[in-house]
């Protein structure tokens, strides 16, 4: 608009001038160029009270850019609403958020993130639009290879995304969580708010506790465990697919039972009994015997209508497949999902290694018979709005029927959710004392997989592991209450005050104090591989440019950000797999004396930027400035 | 929810109090008795623009959710500009003016001092021989609550401590008000400060009932002001959230002048202010629609 009207104003300003001097040609060649603005960009972040450090990051990032000469402006949004724009509909310059997934993950995981072959699809596929053919051989690559030559090819893969920055990580944070332990015991395991963590806790009996002196007040009452979260999403949708409402999928995980999950030594068979390699191409997975949360048996049939319906919500009702937003490097390793029988169920992998072919066990298994009634496109009152959307990805699944040991019992939208133990699920039946259990593995059935790429060290047993004892008999509470609260630090003050039993979501520097200060409330950190960072739209100029993206990747100060904005709690890393040491090589490592970035060193020191050399590097790269100090775009 | 019980118990508690100890002191105890008896037909006086007032308060409370939906969605999002424009104002009144004896203070005001500022009016102004102030009073809180629930769905903002522009020092001191605030309003309905508009709507009124409640002038101004700062020493508010809070408490006493017109002139309680009595009549309508 303002440029319009510049030129406009231009024009009415010389119209006299042009008629009477004849320099009719001169004048056009002039004001018929367009005029370059102050470049502006938008950082999109989430409020304090939903993330006490994302905003921070986006400060720091903001306020270099304008030192800069870039007319950079914050914006915040609610959770979901963020993930609506950066992940579904791609409306975004910058945005500062999380990755998905917090206990440390499986380095295909880079597969979706940045392959080209995502670019156009909504969702945690590609959300910054990069295409790059070099990264998209690497990521096929690490797929096939073997451990040795997958190391290698994973090497190069970070550093070219290192080098070429479709996002800057930034830090991977401290999951700071405040707990009690007079009612629950075992958090000072692992995770103890992922779904793993949770459902290892073990209840004690009023009577077994010490120092409980009003310990008959709750004896009659079932054994409840409280959580407390600013993230008020689980009270009002409860679908699996729907990523613009999902952290960590951690309640999904426990509501839908995946084939596998992953645990902190390895894959472990979940609604699996167990799998075994068929021929070099081919797993067969054994199913365990479950039913769905209303009765209903589950089959095979139901795993092979999944990862038909991940791949095509609208299960061929579309022009184009409708995929899920969330998943999608997983549904992409199956070249095709076979039900044998009633509880056996055929994947067939092509040459993908060991790695990446049990990885593709690890999505939630749906329900066929309430699922297939979703694929319709979505409408409103009849009329058909979208192409691209099915009724699967937009149901807020109030009634979620799934095969996990909770079930959903009752929600209050923005306040809390109730979730009931699932007294037929196959953990309870577990005996936790059973010996043979802490064995790796106790039949003596081999599961090798045929063909002479095995024997290179990858852990291939894991097919026959058996749940270890820790989740034997278990989950031991009776009811999951998740509460929300309005910030971190009136999270940590329920806990405190004995309202709650741990907090789930992000704890900020001011809060974590606080912890300590609570007579009874405990501190527990674990490093989070949710690694923060800063995701450009590469669709749009000039992020689309990796220089300009390298001079912007060279204003972040990642030490001076996890000393102040984290105040200790977070590792500065250059590497996405950073949370996995032995897969970065050594040039991608933090490392402290040098302090900052490997491949892209701030540009200043202690968080103060160097304006004149950034405005240099900018130069260098081909951008310009007017006399203002304005750095000008002429593509936006 | 204990904790936002004890909240709201000891908020009732104090308010209480203080309106006792201020009626005594400025209306007196007689007229305080009289008044007592007469509430009935009070009310019932002035029973359309209290129902005004009840009509926006229950929108408020119910349809605030699916407001809060639809500024997310079609709201104008103005955090960034509102910050791009004010800069760092509120984060420097914290760099320089913090102390624990204000932060103690201003907590206090943003909580207890503005309950009492609010409340205690309509016990004056029921206490006049005359109903026309405790209508117009009435009917300036609907209209700041009607107006203000329009644009906090129009304009979708966040407020200076959760662009960590300013530290929010009302939950770090006193994290159980956060239970009461939460439930009572939207992090992101913070342009215009009601808390501002609110209580200057107050102040206003107390200035313009100077001459029967002489003292209740200076107490009211005090408190009001103390309120604006404190939305901001809080970093609840942006400075440009506080002056769009004192400009709708402004237009809504003068419309409130305008609806409700003084019923026999002889006895006016007030000399209706020059500059408000000169303004023209276009606009009344407008908000008029959304006061009753």
């Amino acid at each position: 608009m303002t440029r319009t009207r510049s030129r406009r104003s231009v024009l009415a300003g010389t119209g006299l001038a042009v008629a009477s001097a004849g320099c009719v040609g001169r004048v056009r060649n002039i004001v018929g160029r367009e005029r370059s603005d102050q470049l502006t960009l938008e950082v999109l972040t989430l409020p304090a009270d939903s993330d006490p450090n994302a905003v921070r990051i986006a400060q720091h990032l903001r306020g270099h850019m304008s030192e800069a000469g870039i007319d950079a402006r914050i914006n915040t949004v609610d959770q979901a609403e963020l993930l609506r724009r950066s992940l579904l509909n791609h409306d975004y310059d910058i945005y500062v958020g999380q990755f998905p997934q917090a206990v440390p993950f499986e380095a295909d995981s880079l597969y979706s993130f940045v392959h080209s072959r995502f670019a156009a699809e909504s969702g945690w596929q590609n959300p910054f639009g990069f295409t790059e053919l070099a990264v998209d051989d690497l990521l096929g690559e690490q797929r096939s290879a073997d451990t040795e030559r997958r190391m290698e090819h994973l090497a190069e893969l970070q550093e070219a995304l290192c080098e070429l920055q479709p996002l800057s990580v930034v830090a991977f944070p401290d999951a700071v969580t405040a707990y009690r332990d007079e009612r629950f015991d075992g958090w000072e395991f692992g995770h103890p708010t992922s779904a793993q963590g949770l459902l290892r806790l073990s209840f004690i009996p009023p009577e077994e506790r010490d120092g409980e002196d009003d310990g008959d007040e709750d004896a009659d009452e079932p054994a409840t465990l409280r959580l407390t979260t600013t993230d008020d999403r689980i009270t009002e949708n409860w679908n699996p697919i729907a990523a613009e409402y999902r952290r960590h999928g951690t309640f999904m995980s426990m509501l839908y039972d995946p084939l596998v999950r992953r645990h902190d030594d390895g894959p472990l068979p979940w609604l699996a009994a167990g799998w075994e390699w068929a021929d070099a191409e081919t797993i067969r997975v054994d199913l365990r015997d479950a039913d769905w949360h209303d009765g209903e048996p589950l089959t095979a049939d139901d795993v092979a209508f999944t990862y038909e319906f991940l791949r095509d919500t609208s299960s061929g009702e579309a022009e184009t497949p409708v995929p899920t937003p969330i998943f999608r490097g997983r549904t992409t390793i199956p070249e095709t999902v076979t039900a044998i029988d009633r509880s056996t169920v055929e994947f067939e992998v092509g040459s993908v290694n060991t790695a990446v072919a049990e990885r593709a066990l690890e999505v939630p298994v749906l329900p066929e018979h309430i699922w297939r009634d979703r694929t319709e496109l979505v409408n409103i009152a009849g009329i058909a709005l979208d192409e691209e959307t099915t009724e699967a990805l937009v149901s807020p699944n109030d009634e979620p029927v799934g095969s996990g040991p909770i079930t959903l019992v009752d929600a209050t939208a923005e306040t809390e959710a109730v979730f009931e133990r699932n007294s037929d699920h196959f953990l309870l039946d577990l005996d936790p004392l059973d010996p043979a259990a802490e064995g790796d593995s106790e039949d003596d059935t081999t599961d090798e997989r045929p063909g002479e790429e095995n024997g290179t060290g990858q852990d291939d047993t894991g097919g026959t592991r058996r749940i270890p004892n820790a989740f034997r008999g278990k989950p031991s509470f009776e009811r999951l209450v998740v509460e929300v609260v309005p910030s971190d630090i009136a999270a940590v003050q329920q806990v405190g005050d004995g309202l709650a039993d741990a907090t789930l979501s992000n704890i900020g520097p001011e809060a974590v104090p606080r912890i300590g200060r609570e007579a009874d409330a405990r501190l527990v950190n674990v490093r989070s591989a949710a690694f923060y960072h800063v995701g450009y739209n590469v669709r749009r100029a000039p992020l689309s440019n990796p220089r300009f993206r390298a001079v912007l990747a060279s204003m972040i100060d990642k030490a001076a950000i996890v000393d102040d904005a984290f105040q200790g709690y977070a590792a500065p890393a250059t590497s996405m797999l950073a949370a996995s040491p032995g897969l970065v090589p050594e040039d991608l490592r933090w490392d402290d004396d040098r302090g900052t970035d490997a491949v892209h060193p701030f540009r200043g020191r202690d968080g103060e930027l160097d304006v004149d050399a950034v405005r240099e590097a900018f130069r260098e790269a081909g951008y310009r400035y007017n006399a203002e100090g304005e750095l000008l775009s002429r593509d936006q | 929810m204990s904790v936002l019980l004890s909240v709201i118990l000891r908020l009732i508690f104090w308010v209480g109090v203080m309106c006792f100890i201020a009626g005594i002191a400025l209306i007196g105890p007689r007229r305080l008795y009289e008044v007592a008896h007469e509430v009935v037909p009070i009310l019932r006086d002035a029973k359309v623009p209290i129902a005004g007032l009840l009509v926006v308060l229950v929108a408020s409370a119910v349809g605030r959710g699916a407001l809060q939906t639809l500024s997310e969605l079609v709201g104008f999002e103005l955090t960034g500009a509102i910050f791009a424009l004010e800069g760092n104002f509120v984060g420097w009144i914290q760099a320089n003016f913090v102390t624990t004896e204000a932060t103690i203070y201003f907590s206090w005001i943003y909580i207890y001092g503005y309950v009492f500022l609010l409340v205690f009016p309509f016990i004056a102004y029921a206490a006049l021989p005359k109903t026309t102030m405790f209508k117009r009073l009435i009917v300036a809180y609907a209209l700041n609550y009607a107006i203000g629930l329009v644009i906090y769905t129009l304009v979708f903002a966040h407020g200076p401590r959760n662009l960590d522009v300013a530290t929010s020092l009302l939950y770090s001191f006193n994290p159980d008000f956060q239970a009461l605030t939460s439930e009572v309003n939207e992090n992101t309905n913070v342009f215009p400060s009601l808390h501002t508009s609110l209580a200057v709507t107050a102040g206003v009124f107390g200035i313009l009932t100077r001459r029967e409640y002489p003292i209740w002038v200076w107490l009211s101004v005090w408190l009001a002001v103390s309120v604006m700062i404190s939305t901001m020493y809080l970093g609840i508010h942006w400075l440009i959230d506080v002056i769009a809070g004192i400009g709708l408490a402004l237009a809504c006493v003068y419309l409130s002048y305008r609806l409700i017109e003084d019923e026999d002139g002889a006895r006016e309680p007030d000399d209706r202010p020059d500059e408000l009595a000169a303004e023209p009549t276009d606009g009344a309508a407008v908000a008029g629609d959304g006061g009753d």
